[in-house]
């Protein structure tokens, strides 16, 4: 039922008729162009207002919206009329009855009308399999109804990633379209809308400048004045073409290009000479776009994020301006430019370097993302010395650290430094974003080690800071620390990640004076320095800091000589980390534990952390930061057999497990079975246990399925699953069925598996050392099998490095080291499960 | 004259050449070399698996000396270079015909 009133659809189709008949006069008379077109517009506009009256809807929130050719005003006799119809609330009866009262009336008169009804919330996600009605929306015109609808559409859908989104789109429907016609605009009978070169090219061109610097084809090969006259006649030439064909027709085919070469007035006594006239003036006009599109293409900023834009010549600002009020926003240019693998232009140098000295330190990194995009920045990759050079040499990297400001250009007269100190901090860190991504057969073995790091921004961090205290003549490493604080301060790191800076900075030289002036042959010297160390990750930060620092003294510095006292200390000092902790406890009085007991929170006793800590490897206070163990501490508080207490916390993206119960048989196979059976990736993992019996396991995963972040009751699933399957309620072998012929079945098979078993090493334990392809599941079928084999699994450590998994086992069977027969056994059970073949 | 060359270990250099200036020897060339003598290296273990370590890193360190300190200097490195292990290197003595200061040309005795 239509709402208009009788005789409504004919005074319509009357108004439309006038302006179509109006149209067609303009044409006949070669005056098809712009101008006519947008009055045409104009009239249809008109019409679309009436309607949009008569259908009511003025008493609801809804915006008719011109889109595309339409919303540009450049209505063609026979285009289609398409329209956005937008509604601000959920649409129900009443609008469907609005949406009938104004369109019926123009189906009914036979316009065609192209049209989308949406709902404001819709354009929350971005449409992006939809990308010709994103860039018909660039071109969105209101036309009657709610302008503060129409505002919020706009708001919402003009960001710079669905900015982004459209422009690479662009480029490739472009791409498509062109080589439907070959890619040459040299058509004899062209397409007058799709060819190349004619009116899409020319919209395209536009919409680049738009979407990138609105002033881009100002600067191109054409001068606007000739982009338009190139416009207004492919427009006059189009219209010619619906009105002599009678429909939507765009092809310059023969027969209509003699007849467009006469309406247009072309001199010429035969119709062939007319004819050449009519389309030499075509291919001259198709040119000016053709190039001009190119030239956009080829210098268009792509849009990479707030304010920047990817430009043939680097990373810049879009708005200067804009970037001059907000240094928070400067990092983000020199990320992006690592990102895309470029520099950052010399007019974006400029426009920091000038307005450089109105901001302090904390003003680049006002939010806790600002500090995080900081520290992200700082991740060694190809580029990142040539970045922070550049972020250097505008005075903007001693302006976020001034800390390291006053080291440039800092001369140590020694016989070794051939560089000033600033020059040598950056080489350290260009030295180690070689190491990790050139592929150096020579350096393989420390390339794996920097594979393996948790944080390598930190080992960065430490690197640009190592120095600073260089600024005055005294032993520089103390002063080094102390100017270091303040930086690490202004981060706001959390209190872990700071210890390590501060640690690899305050220890910096130790490495090279143990590899190079002590006699690592001696297990003594060995046994200090990884006390020194303390856990695996700082080893591996420290070994690879002095090998960065070694080659920034000058070229010939670092010879393969030297790397190989390094590495020789690295493995045995690694080695003793691994193999040898189990072997030294915890015990009562010493200074780690009494440090811990001082610190405790009210709640904690004394006879608690004590009973806790007590006989637990001496590593554990080294490899926890105070708050987590006493988290342990209280897990284990009042524990009885059979219960099972957990904790389960993110950082980041990755999630914590810990778990304290008295000591059970399959206890860690069944923990790495479950976290297996929801999709978990294990990277870390500590097993430890106490002589009272007490386990404490904790474990280090991502969630690569993204279970737990995108169910909401996910995390209390895996905690219910866990102590079911823990004491026992549950068998775990029936929740990884499902996954068993999946994902457990694929180790990553690149990686030989190496097994191997230690009786020397430890004083108490059998050390089991596998290294095999990394793969969901793996830790949880080698610890089934070492249970299968009677064996307490009494520590373990898990690490990760790209597709490698490394885990070492120390292991007992009834309280003692396995014997020969057990050791045979056990290990050609897992080789066999590592390779696949049980 | 002789040129008296030692392979030592590489965290005993400092001592060497303190063993060697308390005989006022301060002229020396150290070089980082790398080489196994009867040792012929050991194998490592990383991570499970072995690996040779066959050509260890050693120090070499050359003087010349005359006739006359020749067997001083000699004990002076040994002792300086000792640890009693296998590996502590060796010291080799050869005759040295003439020696030449290039700054002047002059011919040393």
């Amino acid at each position: 039922m239509s709402m208009t009133q009788p005789g409504a659809g004919s005074t319509i189709r009357s108004a439309l008729d006038a302006a179509r008949q109006e149209l067609r006069a303009g044409i006949a008379a070669g005056a098809g162009g712009r101008a006519a077109l947008e009055q045409h517009a104009a009239h249809v506009d008109a019409l679309l207002q009436q309607l949009y009256r008569d259908a009511g809807g003025a008493e609801r929130p809804v915006a008719v919206i011109a889109l595309g050719g339409y919303g540009r005003r450049q209505l063609c006799l026979h285009s289609d009329i398409d329209l956005l119809l937008l509604f601000g609330a959920r649409i129900g009866p009443p609008e469907e009855r609005f949406l009938r009262a104004f369109l019926h009336p123009l189906w009914d008169i036979g316009v065609v009308v192209g049209h989308q009804v949406r709902e404001l919330d819709e354009f929350v996600e971005l449409e992006a399999d939809n990308p010709e009605f994103l860039l018909a929306l660039l071109d969105a015109r209101l036309v009657a109804g709610a302008a503060p609808l129409f505002d919020r559409l706009r708001e919402m859908f003009h960001t710079p990633a669905t900015h982004a989104y459209i422009l690479k789109s662009l480029l490739q429907l472009i791409e498509a379209r062109h080589a439907r016609f070959n890619a040459t605009l040299y058509q004899l009978e062209p397409d007058v809308k799709e060819a190349p070169g004619a009116l899409r090219d020319l919209v395209a061109a536009r919409t680049i400048a738009a979407l990138t610097d609105p002033v881009l084809l100002r600067r191109g090969p054409a001068d606007p004045g000739r982009f338009e006259d190139a416009e207004d006649f492919l427009l006059r030439v189009r219209s010619i073409l619906h009105l002599e064909a009678g429909r939507n027709h765009n092809v310059l085919s023969h027969p209509l290009q003699e007849r467009t070469a006469d309406v247009l007035g072309y001199p010429g006594s035969a119709p062939r000479q007319r004819v050449e006239r009519l389309m030499s003036d075509y291919f001259r006009h198709a040119r000016t776009v053709s190039r001009s599109l190119e030239w956009a293409r080829r210098t268009a900023p792509v849009p990479v994020g707030p304010n920047l834009g990817l430009s043939r010549d680097g990373i810049r600002f879009l708005d200067p301006v804009l970037a001059a009020r907000t240094p928070a926003s400067w990092v983000g240019a020199f990320q992006a430019a690592i990102d895309a693998g470029t520099e950052v232009t010399d007019e974006a140098l400029s426009c920091i370097q000038q307005h450089l000295d109105r901001y302090r330190a904390e003003d680049f990194t006002p939010e806790p993302r600002d500090r995080v995009g900081l520290l992200r920045l700082l991740r060694p990759r190809a580029g990142l010395y040539a970045r922070l050079s550049q972020m250097h040499d505008c005075g903007l990297l001693g302006r976020i650290f001034p800390e390291f400001d006053a080291i440039a250009w800092r001369v140590v007269r020694d016989f070794y430094h051939k560089y000033t100190v600033d020059e040598h901090t950056l080489l350290t860190i260009r030295n180690l974003e070689r190491l990790m991504t050139a592929h150096e057969p020579s350096r393989e073995r420390f390339q794996a080690v920097s594979a393996s790091l948790a944080s390598p921004e930190l080992l960065v961090l430490a690197l640009l800071l190592h120095d600073v205290g260089k600024w005055r003549d005294e032993e520089h490493a103390p002063e080094s620390v102390r100017l270091a604080d303040e930086a690490l301060e202004r981060l706001q790191l959390p209190r872990e990640a700071r210890e390590t800076v501060r640690f690899l900075i305050r220890h910096h030289l130790q490495m090279s004076i143990v590899a190079f002036r002590r006699d690592t042959d001696d297990p003594q010297i060995v046994k200090e320095f990884a006390q020194l160390v303390g856990t695996e990750e700082r080893l591996k930060l420290l070994c690879l800091l002095t090998l960065a620092d070694i080659e920034a003294v000058s070229p010939e510095t670092l010879t393969p000589w030297k790397e190989e006292l390094i590495w020789r200390l690295y493995v045995d000092t690694y080695n003793h980390l691994t193999q040898r902790y189990g072997d030294e406890l915890i015990e009562r009085n010493q200074a780690g534990l009494m440090e811990l007991l001082a610190g405790r929170p009210n709640d904690l006793p004394e006879a608690d952390v004590t009973r806790f800590v007590e006989g637990l490897p001496q590593r554990y206070l080294q490899l926890f930061p105070r708050e987590a163990i006493y988290r342990h501490v209280r897990l284990a508080r009042d524990i009885r057999p059979d219960e099972v207490h957990l904790s389960l916390e993110p950082v980041d993206s990755i999630w914590t497990l810990a778990v304290v119960t008295l000591d059970k048989p399959f206890l860690f196979s069944n923990i790495c079975g479950v976290l297996s059976s929801f999709g978990m990736n294990i990277l870390r993992g500590q097993a430890l246990t106490n002589p009272n019996g007490l386990v404490l396991d904790v474990f280090q995963f991502s969630d690569d399925e993204r279970f737990l972040a995108l169910n909401p009751d996910a995390h209390a699933q895996v905690l219910h699953v866990l102590q079911d399957v823990v004491s026992g309620r549950v068998d775990v072998t029936t929740l990884l069925r499902g996954r068993e012929r999946g994902v457990l079945g694929r180790i990553a098979a690149r990686v030989a598996p190496i097994v191997r078993i230690d009786n020397e090493a430890s004083g108490r334990y059998t050390i089991l050392d596998i290294v095999a392809g990394n793969a969901i599941g793996l830790l949880y079928r080698i610890s089934r099998v070492i249970s299968q084999h009677g064996c307490d699994v009494d520590l373990v450590l898990i690490s990760t490095e790209g597709e490698r998994a490394i885990d070492v086992f120390h292991i007992t069977r009834a309280g003692a080291k396995l014997t020969e027969a057990e050791q045979q056994a056990l290990t050609s059970d897992l080789q066999r499960t590592l390779e696949g073949t049980q | 004259m002789k040129l008296i060359k030692s392979i030592v270990r590489p965290n005993k250099v400092d001592e060497v050449k303190d063993a060697l200036a308390k005989l006022n020897i301060s002229g020396m060339t150290v070089t980082e070399v790398r080489g196994h003598g009867k040792q012929k290296g050991h194998t490592a273990i990383y991570r499970g698996k072995e690996y040779n370590v066959s050509l260890l890193p050693k120090m070499e360190i050359e003087i010349v000396v005359a006739d006359s300190i020749v067997e001083d200097a000699i004990k002076a490195i040994v002792q300086a270079a000792r640890t009693g292990e296998i590996g502590d290197g060796r010291v080799f003595v050869f005759p040295v015909l003439e020696s030449y200061r290039i700054r002047t040309g002059e011919k040393e005795s």
